[in-house]
């Protein structure tokens, strides 16, 4: 081929036209006669609805439609759908369009108004009159666990929604056999995942054809509309989902549902009429899931030459009010926990708890920074415990590149085993290592001391799960233009997906990438789909659209044989030409021959299997694939103040075959600012009442570019047997163990004070008390 | 969250708690007070326009006298909605017999929900200045009698 686009750093395709500002977000769509909508959200964590009376909004002059639980159709009126079951999840409680009876979190949407702007809408909202009993509030997690105060879903009798155990070899065995046990508390509080871009729905509805069409911002738009035709008694083929241009995922993006989602679709349909909704930012701190509350009892057993034994967690999960989205946010964190260590015992066990809080879904990472966090502080420990490095502890329980296919004994969060298919983690490390110069590290460090600078190094390493199944589809055309069209299901939220899955298909085809136009997230498009989550798209929708192109490839090699009288081994795709090889002037263009494929007399061979020149495929991985990575910084404590500053900040990462290292440098950028994020300014505080007091970017601190360093990436490739591509997930490899690495560098940098990190996010305050509680170590 | 203060008002403590007690004065004094109806002889229903830290809101609500000892103390339990958010509150009012004058502590513990949580850090401040002013009122009111 002439030019290889697949691995080539190329600028984006979508650039220029989301640069200039031509892109389309939801609250871009702009409808004649369009309607807005604006929710009424509970003010209390944990009330009894007593009154609901709506009649002053209804008659407000601008107010088209209001609607509390009574007014829903019966469909509507129950739980909206369990999203993943599993069979530990006893008590599958899922959140309501608009509540019934009962409040149970701020923000939990309590009536919906429509209006012919969004200024009535929410001054309609002030004229409906709620009386609420207020209740205890379900806060503390371990409390709430033990059934304190009260009960959040009081049918169930219990908070505890699940509990779950899973167990590799013995670890009370190994316990008993270990030269040290050491035991401590690790406590991960919540965050959330601040996209630019808040939550929004519009939808219209065509009574002609009886066609609804909804913009919505999600990561899924496929089951969104499979599950909105159930819900409003549609075919599928007569709901289009449309996830436009998306200013961040994250993945509390996907949902199905949150209660808007289905709300502005009924409003449009009862009214005949476009009607939009967007968050507000204050709604999206209440009405958007948050992620991250998991206390941790763990214990690793170690010998004497600072081998595991064994591990051990015991560890609550807050799920919030309602537990949609199932497990997988325990379940990944219990399945990272391990990371690229050998762990022949393991006990790993968890209660998903009720709390009178927002919804708990995955946020980037989703419960892989807490297992990194507690795998790698316990090495930290028994590191210490031990007078061995922390590198060399690290070294002596690698998995080893030669142990791979490699089986962790757990079952993942796709209920397929938990088996690593390929990574080099020795040669990871050894590289961060070298790139952040740990070799001459004791002396650098001594020389900021010397200048009165407390500096610490701090690394770690973590193994990611990603490009889950169960499939994604593709389908590639091209067009008498010689253009080619591609359409696959995933949703984009700013992962490149338009250049990505447009090299794959441009080096299969052999033609420009600009010349390759891709388009996802609409279900008029592609109609078959799960979304994108779980680092996945890439893996599993590109490997389609590479099956989905070599499958036009081949076709167009046909026909084109059949137009130039040759062989189809003879020739050669190349500058968009199918051209006989050694003999290019015999050749035809690709739009030529996809003219040919669509004739208007004629015979379509039989081997064609269909006219045109279009394929579509599916990929359908048998289990995830194995991202891994290290990284390495430097950071800078100021004792007095309690602030921390990136000086340095490398990151080794490993996700197979590159596909474009421009983008995946820009998804590791953007991660690391996340978790820098999440481990050290962002909080979402509660009080005892269940209000979230740091509600505003005023309180809730989102990094600047002041706080996150240069960050320099290395990128390794061990390519994965599992697909393809050799692909693996890149998206949330930069977020993952940063939590982990902060707390390392902290330590060294605070070496002569007696202190441990063991909670995260650590924000200046808690470091802080931390400092001033912490005694001297002797020198 | 728990906020308190301490005023000193120029009239004897009799005077004072006739004043206190007048529903009347109290409307008259409290910032942004709208209206305060009696609903009974222990209990107001009130709407009051205040502005808390960046969220400013109309209030309605139910002023409920919970103890009333005269002329030292009464505890008083409020509750306000708005578009806002709610507040919840009880409060203490005492009154310490100094001579000519008057000395006034008052505590509340506050809770808040809705919007105004966003601001919540700011409302001990807010109060003890809308605190300051309704005492700065009476005083007024006690000095010009």
């Amino acid at each position: 081929m002439a030019t290889r686009w697949l691995g080539a750093r190329i600028k984006r395709n979508e650039d220029p036209r989301l640069l200039t500002g031509h892109g389309l977000f939801v609250d871009d769509v702009q409808l004649p006669g369009m309607l807005h909508a604006a929710v009424l959200r509970s003010p209390h964590a944990h009330a009894r609805l007593l009154r609901v009376d709506a009649r002053r909004a209804a008659e407000h002059p601008e107010v088209v439609l209001v609607l509390t639980h009574a007014d829903l159709p019966p469909a509507l009126q129950q739980p909206l759908p369990k999203l993943i079951p599993h069979p530990t999840l006893r008590h599958h409680k899922t959140q309501y369009a608009l509540a019934p009876d009962k409040v149970r979190h701020v923000g939990e949407p309590v009536a919906f108004v429509v209006a012919t702007s969004r200024y009535a809408a929410e001054d309609a909202l002030d004229l409906i009159e709620v009386e609420y009993e207020p209740l205890p509030a379900v806060v503390d997690l371990e409390e709430a666990a033990a059934g304190r105060p009260v009960l959040v879903h009081e049918d169930i009798g219990t908070n505890v929604a699940a509990h779950y155990v899973q167990r590799v070899g013995d670890y009370e065995a190994a316990r008993a056999r270990g030269h040290r046990v050491l035991a401590r508390r690790f406590v991960v509080d919540r965050g959330c995942a601040s996209p630019l871009e808040t939550r929004g729905v519009v939808a219209h509805w065509d009574a002609k054809v009886r066609q609804l069409t909804v913009w919505d911002s999600t990561q899924a738009p496929i089951p969104i509309r499979n599950g909105l035709a159930a819900l409003l008694g549609l075919p599928q083929r007569d709901v289009r989902v449309v996830a436009p241009d998306v200013g961040g995922g994250f993945g509390p993006k996907i949902m199905m549902f949150y209660p808007e989602e289905v709300l502005v679709p009924l409003a449009a349909m009862r009214l005949g009429r476009p009607v939009k909704w967007v968050e507000d930012r204050r709604e999206h701190f209440v009405a958007t899931n948050h992620e991250r509350t998991q206390i941790h009892d763990a214990e690793i057993a170690v010998d004497e030459d600072g081998r595991i034994l064994g591990v051990r967690t015991v560890f609550l999960h807050d799920a919030g009010a309602y537990i949609p989205y199932g497990l997988i946010v325990p379940i990944v964190a219990e399945c990272t926990l391990p990371g690229p260590y050998r762990v022949p015992n393991y006990h790993a066990e968890f209660q998903a708890v009720f709390t009178n809080k927002t919804i708990v879904s995955p946020y980037r990472g989703a419960g892989r920074p807490h297992g990194v966090f507690v795998m790698e502080r316990l090495l930290d420990l028994a590191a210490r415990e031990l007078g061995l490095d922390r590198a060399e502890i690290r070294r002596r329980n690698f998995i080893q590149p030669d142990q791979f296919p490699y089986d962790v004994g757990l079952i993942y969060q796709d209920n397929a085993p938990l088996v690593y298919d390929s990574g080099d983690y020795p040669a990871a490390l050894e590289r961060a290592l070298e790139a952040v110069g740990y070799d001459r590290w004791p002396q650098e460090k001594a020389r900021y001391r010397a200048e009165g600078r407390r500096v610490g190094l701090g690394f770690a390493c973590y193994v990611e799960g990603s490009g889950i199944g169960p499939y994604e589809g593709c389908r590639v055309t091209v067009e008498p233009s010689g253009k080619v069209y591609v359409a696959t299901g995933v949703g984009t939220q700013g992962q490149g997906h338009f250049t990505s899955l447009a090299q794959v298909v441009a080096d299969a085809l052999g033609v420009d990438v600009r010349d390759v136009h891709v388009v996802t997230g609409d279900t008029a498009a592609f109609g078959w789909g799960t979304g994108t989550f779980a680092s996945r798209a890439a893996v599993v929708a590109g490997s389609a659209a590479h099956l989905a192109a070599q499958a036009v490839r081949e076709k167009a090699l046909q026909v084109a044989a059949t137009l130039l009288e040759a062989s189809p081994q003879d020739l050669e795709l190349v500058d968009g030409q199918v051209r006989v090889r050694g003999a290019p002037s015999r050749s035809v263009s690709l739009g030529e021959v996809a003219r040919a494929a669509n004739p208007l007399r004629g015979v379509i061979p039989s081997e064609w299997e269909g006219p045109g020149l279009e394929a579509t495929r599916y990929f359908a991985p048998p289990r995830g694939t194995f991202a891994n990575g290290v990284h390495a910084a430097l950071v800078e404590v100021d004792p007095e103040t309690a602030t921390i500053r990136f000086l340095r900040y490398v990151v080794v990462h490993d996700c197979g075959v590159v596909l474009n290292p421009l983008i995946l440098d820009g998804q590791i950028h953007g991660g690391v600012a996340q978790g820098i994020g999440g481990s050290f300014f962002e909080r979402l505080v509660y009080d005892e009442y269940g209000q979230l007091l740091s509600g505003s970017f005023l309180d809730f601190q989102i990094p600047t570019a002041m706080e996150i360093p240069e960050i320099e990436v290395h990128h390794l490739e061990t390519p994965s047997p599992l697909n393809p591509l050799g692909a693996k997930g890149a998206g949330e490899g930069g977020v993952i163990p940063v939590p982990a690495l902060l707390a390392q560098a902290i330590e060294d940098a605070l070496d002569d004070l007696d202190l441990e990190v063991t909670q995260m996010p650590l924000h200046p305050d808690a470091l802080f008390r931390l400092i001033r509680s912490a005694p001297r170590r002797p020198a | 969250m728990r906020i308190e203060g301490t005023h000193t008002l120029h009239a004897p403590r009799d005077r004072v708690w006739a004043l206190l007690d007048d529903p009347q004065s109290l409307a008259r004094c409290t910032p942004g007070m709208q209206e305060l109806r009696p609903l009974g002889p222990e209990e107001f229903e009130a709407v009051l326009s205040i502005g808390i830290a960046a969220v400013r809101g109309t209030y309605k609500g139910k002023l409920r006298i919970t103890e009333r000892t005269p002329p030292e103390r009464y505890a008083v339990q409020v509750e306000g909605t708005s578009g806002a958010g709610f507040v919840r509150a009880v409060g203490l009012l005492e009154l310490v017999d100094r001579g000519p004058q008057t000395e006034v502590r008052w505590s509340g513990d506050v809770q808040v929900g809705g919007a105004l949580t966003i601001g919540s850090r700011m409302i001990p401040g807010i109060a003890r200045m809308l605190a300051g002013q309704f005492f700065q009122c009476l005083d007024e009111q006690l000095r010009n009698a």
